[in-house]
C-alpha cells in the first residue's frame, strides 16, 4: 500500500509538550464533530459493509479523519481534549464500529508516543501520527492481561549493545500493515536466561514502538473473524528484532502503564457509545412503519437514548481528568467501560428486533451492529476482565507472612 | 479395541502416551495424536518435533507459547462454576416486580432481609454480598482469640443457608460498583440488578493511612481477615503491636493477651479510650492491663512501619535486631517498637464512591432520615455502619434491628413502631475491665 502522506499543515498540531497547551473551546470541538459527521455520512457509510465483511481497510477514510483532527484531539499538544476524541470516535462508530475501533488503536498509539517523552517519538513524528499521515496501532492486549494476572507475557527482550533484542509473537494486532507501527511490551530477560524459564528470571518489562517493516518482524494472516474484517488485523512475529533507544516508550514499563491505564480504557468507550448510538438511530428509522408493533418490544429507542445520554455525561466527566490517579477514579472508568459494552449489546440486539427480517439480511446494518457490539464486549479489556479487575481493586490487600 | 482417551498410545516405537498442549494466547489445543495437517504437522508429531517456525493455526504464536494441557476431570469445572453462582431460590422476581435489592451481606443486610420477609412473604429479595455472606456476630471478632474460637465457631449460619431460609436470592462475592438511580439499577462485578427499592448496608472499611501500609498492618473488620490473622497467630506466642486505643483496639489487645501473646498498644492520646471514657475509667483499664501485662505506649504517634532489614526500611538501620522476620514501628521523637504482628485499629470510614454514583447526600456516611432510614434519593435506604445521622456515623449493633424494621415498614407501606434514633449504649467487652459507655462523642 503506497504511503501517500497528506499535508501535515492542514491540521494545527503544534510541537509536543509535556502539558496541554490549552483546552479546546466548544466551537473548535463542534467544528471537529461536524467534520467527522460529514466523513461518516459520506465515504464511511458507503464503505461500512465492505469494511466489515470484505476486509477492506479504509486507509483513505482514516487519513481524512486524521486531517479532520479526529485522531489527535486527546493529545496534550492539541489541548488534551479527551471529550472531543471520544465524541469523534462515537460519531464514526454510529456508522462503522470497525473504524471507531481503529481510531481508538491510533489514538492510544499517539498517547504512548507523546507520554513517552522520548524526543524521537514526539515532535514531527507525533505530528505526522496525530494527523493520520502515518498509522500506528497497539499490541497491548497481552501485557494488559498479564498485569491483571490473566495471561503471561508473550514477548521477551534481551539487553544488547544499543538497546534490546525482542522475540515472540503477538496474536491479533489491529490497524497495522507493513509500513505501520505499534506499541508493545516485552519482559526483559537477563543475559543467559533467554532460553530458560521466563517466569522468575523476569525482572521488569520494556515498552517500545515496533516498526512493522523492521528486520525480524513478520506479519501473519489471522483466521476469519465474524466481523470487522477490514481492521487489518495480523499476528506479529518478532525474531531477535532490535529495539534501539529511539523506540523505547518506557523502561521500566509498569509505572508508565499505571499512569496511562485509565485514559487507555476511557478512550475505548467511544466505540461502545458509537455502536449503541448507531443502533438507536436505526430503530428510529423504522419507527414510522413498524412503531405499531415495535411498541411491544423491550429497550425502546427513547429509553435507550436516555440511558446512553446519562452514560455519555458520566464518561465526559471522567474524560475531563484522564490522568487522575487513585483506585476510585480507575473503578469509575472500568465501570463506565463495562456499562458502554452492556448498553451496546442491548441496543444492538434491540435494533435487530426492531427491524425484524429486514435487519437480519446479511447486508443490513442492525445485524452488523450485533456483531460489532460483541466485539466491544470482548476486546481487551473485556467485560469479564473489567469485572475481575474491579474486584481486585475493591479487595483490601492483607499482610503476608515474612 | 478402543483405548481410554487419557491413555492413547502411538502405534509403534515411542511408548509414551499422546500429550496435549494449550496455546496461552488463544486457548487452541494442540493434540500430538491428530497433529496440525493444515499447518504441516502430520498426525503423531511430538511437541518437541514441532519446528520453531510453526505457528498456532488460530492466533499465530509459536510453540514456545504453548503449555502442557490436561483436561479437567469430568464435573470438576461445573462444580467450580456452581460455587461462584448465585444461590437459587424459588422466588425469582416476576416480570414487572423487581423487588428489593440489598447491598451488603453483614448483620445489617441480613437484618433487613429478615424484617422484610416477616412483613411480606412474597417480596422478591436479592442480597448482594462482597464476601460469602455467612452470618456471624461481628463484636465476637474482638473476643474470639481468648476464647480459642475458630471461624467455623463464629458462623451462626452460612450465606446459602440463610438465603434458603428467608427465600432470598443471594449473589455472593459480588461488589456493587455503581447505582443508576434513574433506572433503578445497581451495577455489580457480577452483573446488573434492577430494583423497586434498594437498601445499602455495605458497611464501613478500616481507615487507610500511608504510614500504616496494607501489606504490613492487619485491619480487623470482617471474618475473612480475622481468619487470616488467626492463621498467622497459630504458631506460638507473638509480639503484637496494636495501633489505636479506641474500642476495637482495646478489645483486641485484651483478647490477644488472654490468648497468650505479648501486646503493646500505641495511641497518640495519653490514655486509652480517650475519646470514649472518663480519665477514671481509662485508669481502671490501665490498672487491669498492668496485671495482665498489656503495655500501653501513650502520647505516641506512629511515623512509619517497615519490615526490619527490608530494603524499604533505611530508616531502621541501626536498630538492635535486623532479623527480617519482624516489623519495626518508628514513632515521633525517634522511639521504636518491634513486633511480629501489627494491627491497625485507627477507625472506620464509609467509602463514598457508591453513594456518590447515585447522587446520595453524603456526610461522613450516607445521610439518612433517623426514623425511616431513607436516603436523599427516593426508593434508596441505608442502614448499619455505612450511614450517618445528623452528620454522625452510627457503627453499633444495637440500632440495627430497629433500623431494619423501619426500612421494611417503609418499603411494604406498613406502619411500625416509631424509631427515633438515640445514642446507643456500648459495652466495652474487655474481660479485664468491662464497662458500658454511651455510643456517641
Amino acid at each position: 500500500m503506497p504511503d501517500s502522506a497528506p499535508a501535515v499543515s492542514s491540521y494545527r498540531a503544534s510541537a509536543a509538550t509535556s502539558t496541554p497547551t490549552s483546552a479546546r473551546d466548544d466551537a473548535d470541538r463542534a467544528a471537529l464533530i461536524d467534520r467527522v459527521r460529514s466523513i461518516a455520512a459520506g465515504p464511511l457509510a458507503r464503505d461500512a459493509e465492505r469494511i466489515d465483511r470484505q476486509g477492506h481497510y479504509p486507509r483513505d477514510i482514516l487519513e481524512s479523519l486524521g486531517r479532520a483532527g479526529a485522531l489527535g484531539a486527546h493529545l496534550d499538544c492539541n489541548g488534551r481534549d479527551f471529550v472531543g476524541a471520544i465524541r469523534a470516535m462515537t460519531e464514526a462508530g454510529r456508522v462503522c464500529g470497525s473504524t471507531a475501533f481503529m481510531m481508538w488503536c491510533h489514538d492510544v498509539c499517539g498517547l504512548y508516543m507523546e507520554q513517552s517523552g522520548n524526543p524521537a517519538l514526539i515532535g514531527a513524528r507525533l505530528v505526522a501520527h496525530a494527523c493520520g499521515a502515518t498509522m500506528g496501532g497497539t499490541g497491548m492486549s497481552n501485557p494488559m492481561k498479564t498485569f491483571a494476572g490473566i495471561e503471561t507475557m508473550l514477548l521477551r527482550a534481551t539487553r544488547v549493545a544499543g538497546g534490546y533484542r525482542v522475540s515472540g509473537t503477538l496474536p491479533w494486532v489491529s490497524h497495522i500493515a507493513k509500513n505501520h507501527y505499534l506499541g508493545a511490551v516485552a519482559t526483559v530477560v537477563e543475559g543467559d536466561d533467554v532460553e530458560g524459564e521466563v517466569e522468575g528470571a523476569a525482572s521488569r518489562d520494556l515498552m517500545f514502538l515496533l516498526e512493522c517493516n523492521a528486520p525480524g518482524v513478520e506479519l501473519k494472516h489471522c483466521p476469519t473473524f465474524s466481523a470487522m474484517e477490514g481492521t487489518s488485523t495480523w499476528s506479529v512475529r518478532l525474531t531477535d528484532c532490535l529495539i534501539d533507544h529511539d523506540h523505547v516508550i518506557a523502561d521500566p514499563a509498569q509505572p508508565f502503564i499505571g499512569r496511562i491505564r485509565a485514559s487507555f480504557i476511557l478512550l475505548q468507550t467511544g466505540m461502545g457509545l458509537g455502536v449503541a448510538q448507531g443502533s438507536i438511530d436505526s430503530m428510529w428509522q423504522v419507527e414510522d412503519q413498524l412503531g405499531h408493533v415495535n411498541q411491544f418490544l423491550d429497550d425502546r429507542p427513547d429509553a435507550l437514548q436516555a440511558e446512553l445520554d446519562d452514560l455519555t455525561a458520566r464518561i465526559e466527566t471522567l474524560a475531563s481528568t484522564p490522568y487522575q490517579s487513585g483506585n476510585a477514579y480507575l473503578i469509575d472508568v472500568l465501570d463506565a467501560r463495562v456499562h458502554a459494552s452492556e448498553l451496546a449489546l442491548r441496543a444492538a440486539q434491540s435494533a435487530l428486533l426492531h427491524h425484524g427480517a429486514r435487519g437480519y439480511l446479511m447486508s443490513a446494518a442492525p445485524q452488523r451492529r450485533v456483531r460489532e457490539s460483541h466485539f466491544v464486549a470482548i476486546v481487551t479489556p473485556a467485560v469479564k476482565h473489567l469485572r475481575k479487575e474491579m474486584t481486585r481493586l475493591l479487595t483490601p490487600a492483607l499482610p503476608v507472612a515474612a | 479395541m478402543s483405548a481410554l482417551p487419557s491413555e492413547v498410545f502411538p502405534e509403534s516405537g515411542d511408548e509414551r502416551p499422546w500429550r496435549k498442549f494449550i496455546c496461552r494466547a488463544c486457548g487452541f489445543i494442540y493434540d500430538e495424536e491428530t497433529g496440525d495437517p493444515d499447518g504441516g504437522l502430520a498426525p503423531g508429531t511430538r511437541y518437541e518435533d514441532i519446528p520453531d517456525d510453526w505457528a498456532c493455526p488460530l492466533c499465530g504464536v509459536s510453540k514456545q507459547d504453548f503449555d502442557p494441557y490436561a483436561p479437567p476431570a469430568a464435573g470438576a469445572t461445573r462444580s467450580q462454576a456452581r460455587s461462584h453462582a448465585t444461590a437459587l431460590t424459588p422466588r425469582l422476581a416476576p416480570r414487572g416486580r423487581k423487588g428489593v435489592v440489598i447491598v451488603g451481606g453483614g448483620l445489617a443486610g441480613w437484618s433487613v432481609a429478615r424484617a422484610l420477609r416477616a412483613r411480606d412473604p412474597d417480596m422478591p429479595i436479592t442480597l448482594i454480598a462482597a464476601d460469602s455472606a455467612d452470618i456471624y456476630p461481628k463484636p465476637a471478632l474482638s473476643l474470639a482469640f481468648g476464647h480459642k474460637k475458630t471461624a467455623l465457631d463464629l458462623i451462626a449460619s452460612t450465606g446459602p443457608d440463610a438465603a434458603g431460609e428467608l427465600a432470598v436470592r443471594l449473589v455472593p462475592h459480588a461488589h456493587a460498583v455503581g447505582i443508576d438511580a434513574q433506572r433503578q439499577r445497581v451495577r455489580t462485578t457480577r452483573g446488573s440488578f434492577e430494583y423497586d427499592a434498594l437498601v445499602l448496608a455495605m458497611g464501613a472499611r478500616p481507615v487507610a493511612a500511608a504510614t500504616l501500609p496494607d501489606d504490613l498492618c492487619w485491619r480487623i473488620n470482617a471474618l475473612d481477615t480475622w481468619t487470616r490473622l488467626h492463621a498467622a497467630l497459630a504458631h506460638g506466642a507473638k509480639r503484637i503491636a496494636v495501633i489505636g486505643a479506641g474500642l476495637v483496639g482495646c478489645e483486641l489487645a485484651d483478647d490477644l493477651v488472654h490468648a497468650g501473646h505479648a501486646v503493646t498498644v500505641l495511641d497518640p492520646a495519653s490514655r486509652p479510650l480517650a475519646a470514649w471514657a472518663s480519665p477514671a475509667e481509662s485508669q481502671r483499664l490501665l490498672d487491669a492491663w498492668q496485671t495482665l501485662g498489656v503495655r500501653f505506649a501513650g502520647s505516641t504517634t506512629v511515623e512509619a512501619v517497615a519490615r526490619s532489614g527490608g530494603s524499604a526500611s533505611p530508616l531502621f538501620v541501626g536498630t538492635a535486631n535486623l532479623d527480617a522476620s519482624h516489623i519495626v514501628i518508628r514513632c515521633a521523637g525517634g522511639a521504636t517498637h518491634e513486633a511480629d504482628i501489627v494491627i491497625a485499629a485507627i477507625g472506620l470510614a464509609t467509602d463514598p464512591r457508591l453513594a456518590r454514583s447515585a447522587g446520595l447526600e453524603f456526610d461522613s456516611g450516607i445521610a439518612v432520615d433517623e426514623t425511616t432510614l431513607a436516603t436523599s434519593v427516593p426508593s434508596i435506604y441505608a442502614t448499619g455502619d455505612c450511614v450517618s445521622i445528623h452528620g454522625k456515623p452510627c457503627r453499633f449493633i444495637e440500632p440495627i434491628a430497629r433500623q431494619a424494621d423501619a426500612i421494611a415498614c417503609a418499603i411494604v407501606n406498613q406502619t411500625g413502631e416509631a424509631t427515633a434514633h438515640r445514642a446507643p449504649l456500648v459495652r466495652l467487652k474487655t474481660r479485664s475491665s468491662p464497662m458500658t459507655l454511651v455510643g456517641y462523642r
